[in-house]
């Protein structure tokens, strides 16, 4: 399965910041569901800035453009401000990326379990994340904060109850 | 608005749930063992045959030797997975018996009140009394039956058989010519008349 680029990542001026509030709007908001749709497809949960710098989504070989670090920390904090981002640390070097949020992730999984007819079960989060049971599931290999989180809004709801043990941490199902 | 604080959250998770959470926990780290050793053996696998090419036979018998003993320990561990997927399965069931069981229990209380309103006695009462109304009931029927003679039920029996006879006589086929002309005369009417309620009459009288 290969990505698909949108148009804009050929277009060499996408690279630079647009001076014009409306045009640099427009191309924010190409970034953001480009940065998202990215992270999606590598499956990918924690982004620190420099590394980003060099994935192909912010540096495109072929064209030989790359976004700034200054750019970069400006998408990202506009997709903070839509809530799929949070930084990880004061001086926003790494991030918690959620092109999913945590609502339709513990959606995903109480759908699971309730169509394997596993509600009123036990789990451990290892299980759900990385269990053999979960192979196919699209929430297989989630990391575990973006899980925990997960599962805290399907507690908020009264569907789980994280239970918290000495080593480690389960979840039942209702 | 103050239960934010003072709202004491009542869980719904029950000790077993808690130890099942414990055995799975368990099952998870030699689940993740398992995979270290296996991965380890795929590699000590590939080193043996580096060595072989290479000549060092001793070597690589002694890694092979290695191999085996992680291959046995990796069917323990198989062994013990399988030893906690069965006691988390056992709890499961029991917890689930449990359920009949209060299940069982909530349908025999209900039935006992059921049975508590209808005593034994009373129903006897309650079928007693049916059957004295029947056969008031019968004592009427009797009386009222009793009005009609002999005769008469072998009248009504008569004319039964006749209803049924008359259902499937045959009727005489339609003639193909066309009715003569009749003149109408008024004079025959009356005489149908009465020869109609000539039996009607008899019926009165029986």
């Amino acid at each position: 399965m290969s990505f698909e680029w949108p148009w804009q990542y050929n277009f060499p001026p996408f690279f630079t910041l647009q001076p014009n509030v409306d045009t640099r709007q427009k191309q924010l908001a190409a970034w953001c569901s480009l940065t998202l749709s990215y992270c999606r497809h590598r499956k990918l949960y924690t982004l620190d800035v420099m590394e980003a710098q060099e994935s192909p989504v912010f540096n495109n070989k072929k064209i030989e453009r790359k976004l700034s670090v200054e750019a970069i920390q400006v998408v990202f904090e506009e997709l903070r401000k839509k809530g799929n981002l949070e930084w990880m640390d004061k001086n926003k070097t790494r991030c918690l990326i959620m092109w999913r949020r945590p609502e339709e992730w513990g959606k995903l999984i109480y759908q699971w379990v309730s169509r394997n007819g596993m509600v009123n079960s036990v789990f451990t989060l290892y299980e759900l994340s990385n269990g053999d049971d979960t192979e196919s599931e699209e929430f297989h290999g989630l990391e575990e904060w973006m899980l925990l989180r997960s599962l805290q809004a399907l507690q908020t709801e009264g569907k789980a109850e994280i239970i918290s043990m000495d080593d480690g941490k389960g979840v039942k199902f209702f | 608005m103050g239960n934010i604080f003072g709202r004491k959250r009542r869980t719904r998770v029950t000790e077993q749930d808690r130890a099942i959470l414990q055995l799975k926990q368990q099952r998870d780290k030699l689940k993740q063992y398992q995979k270290k050793i296996t991965l380890q053996l795929e590699k000590e696998r590939l080193l043996a045959k580096q060595l072989l090419k290479d000549g060092k036979k001793e070597k690589a018998l002694l890694l092979l030797k290695k191999k085996r003993y992680q291959d046995q320990l990796l069917d323990k561990t198989e062994n013990q997975i399988g030893n906690l997927e069965r006691m988390v399965q056992d709890i499961e069931f029991a917890q689930i018996e449990m359920k009949v069981i209060k299940g069982l229990k909530v349908g025999n209380d209900c039935l006992k009140k059921v049975h508590e309103v209808m005593s034994i006695e009373e129903v006897e009462r309650i079928l007693d009394e049916t059957q004295e109304a029947v056969e008031y009931q019968r004592q009427i029927d009797d009386m009222l039956a009793g009005s009609l003679t002999q005769e008469d039920e072998d009248a009504v029996l008569a004319e039964l058989e006749a209803i049924t006879q008359g259902e499937d006589m045959e009727l005489p086929e339609v003639p193909s010519e066309p009715l003569p002309e009749v003149p109408k005369e008024p004079e025959k009417e009356p005489e149908r008349e009465r020869e109609k309620s000539k039996p009607r009459q008899e019926m009165l009288a029986a």
